[in-house]
């Protein structure tokens, strides 16, 4: 971002979205480039972890931002047109996912290049990209639903609220999503030992183990 | 018969602590409840590691980035759509088609015009049939030369128009004084 800002001066632009897109609408092209350069990483990010295609990614980033512009006049952001391009971006993602059978460069290329620029010894680094590694696995395991919250929210860092936003559905829908999303990574993340998660128990046995609340003895009759 | 369990109702709200923003007194109360709550203490207890985790997993993602230019998207969008935005850069484009379609529509008019046959119309010039007019015009002029014109204009309509009815005498006479040839030996040339 801040290489952008010294390149153009639209990346720098402090204006809220709102005033963003009625400027965009009004013919200013720098309002519009203000947008695109906000949102254009995370929009990335969000298809690249959907797509595992960083060419995809781009062209992803690109198609969302045309189809801003072509609905520039019907736009209406109350404070954030975040939701919206990110609902665009997800249907655009799941229109170009692979192919079955068609392998490509996962999120694991992109942990281990992350992973390379750290510092630190390398049997260290090495153990955290074999954790990272570790945990993206068990969230590509999950349903299609709960992987898309999860990246919403630890990916994108979407709060509960703007993620029903995007996926189009209450936010108590959001939350038992990601609260069964996070139940199903438990079971998978307890086999690491590294990661101190404790398997999670049958229900029955917790309710049988449950400390069972204080009350007064009932008397019996006759007493 | 197989019977599911809902669990406790708070074991949802345990698991998403770190999703989920509670304020400090949601969190109280959550704690207090876990305490007299195995299964939400579990949540508790484990719902945190997996949250770090997943932060930790995703942390060097959220540093990636493109260096996509916003010339890509206008490329993408095509120099049309920038003119459609500005109504007024539309309106030479307008009236030339305007003009376009108003000569089109000219031509086939006068081509279809002139095409047809110019069907006869009744004339407003045309004097219309008066019985007084037709009265005056059938006496004779009062002029002396005007009378002898018009008296042989007469006779000469009036032979032309040859009559195959029957002559019938009327009052013992013809309707005409009948041409008396000279058949006889006594006639004579002049």
């Amino acid at each position: 971002m801040k290489l952008d800002a010294r390149r153009d001066p639209a990346a720098g632009d402090t204006r809220n979205d709102h005033d963003l897109v009625y400027a965009a609408r009004d013919g200013d092209t720098i309002a519009f480039d203000a947008l695109f350069y906000r949102y254009r990483d995370g929009i990335f990010r969000l298809g690249l972890a959907i797509t595992k295609d960083p060419s995809a990614a781009e062209e992803i980033v690109v198609d969302t931002f045309a189809r801003a512009h072509r609905a520039l006049a019907r736009l209406e952001p109350d404070a954030s047109l975040r939701p919206w391009l990110y609902r665009v971006a997800v249907n655009l993602s799941y229109n170009r996912r692979p192919r079955k059978g068609l392998v490509l460069s996962s999120l694991d290329d992109a942990v281990d290049e992350a992973v390379a620029n750290e510092d630190g010894s390398p049997s260290h680094v090495a153990e955290q990209a074999e954790l990272r590694r570790f945990v993206l696995a068990a969230v590509d395991q999950l349903g299609p639903k709960h992987r898309l919250v999860v990246m919403l929210h630890y990916l994108n860092g979407l709060n509960l609220t703007e993620i029903a936003e995007v996926v189009d559905c209450p936010v108590g829908t959001v939350k038992s999503r990601l609260h069964y999303a996070l139940r199903r990574l438990r079971t998978h993340l307890a086999a690491h030992p590294e990661l101190g998660i404790e398997p999670s128990r049958p229900l029955i046995a917790t309710a049988l183990r449950a400390p069972k609340p204080i009350a007064a003895p009932v008397p019996l009759e006759g007493e | 018969m197989k019977l599911f369990s809902r669990g406790c109702e708070s074991r949802q709200a345990a698991y998403l602590v770190g999703a989920d923003r509670l304020g400090a007194r949601e969190r109280i109360e959550l704690e207090a409840h876990a305490a007299s709550c195995a299964e939400c203490a579990d949540a508790l207890r484990n719902g945190r590691p997996v949250d770090v985790a997943l932060r930790g997993a995703f942390a060097p993602l959220r540093e990636r980035r493109t260096m996509i230019a916003p010339g890509r998207v206008r490329l993408a969008v095509g120099p049309r759509s920038a003119a459609a935005t500005n109504s007024w850069l539309r309106a030479p484009r307008f009236f030339g088609r305007l003009a376009e379609v108003s000569v089109m529509v000219g031509v086939t008019l006068f081509a279809v015009t002139t095409s047809l046959d110019p069907s006869p119309q009744p004339s407003s010039l045309t004097p219309t049939q008066s019985v007084v007019r037709e009265y005056f015009r059938a006496q004779p002029p009062l002029g002396d030369i005007d009378y002898v014109r018009w008296l042989r204009l007469v006779k000469a309509d009036a032979s032309s128009t040859v009559s195959d009815s029957t002559r019938l005498p009327m009052g013992g006479r013809f309707d005409y004084d009948p041409v008396e040839y000279a058949t006889g030996p006594g006639a004579t040339p002049r």
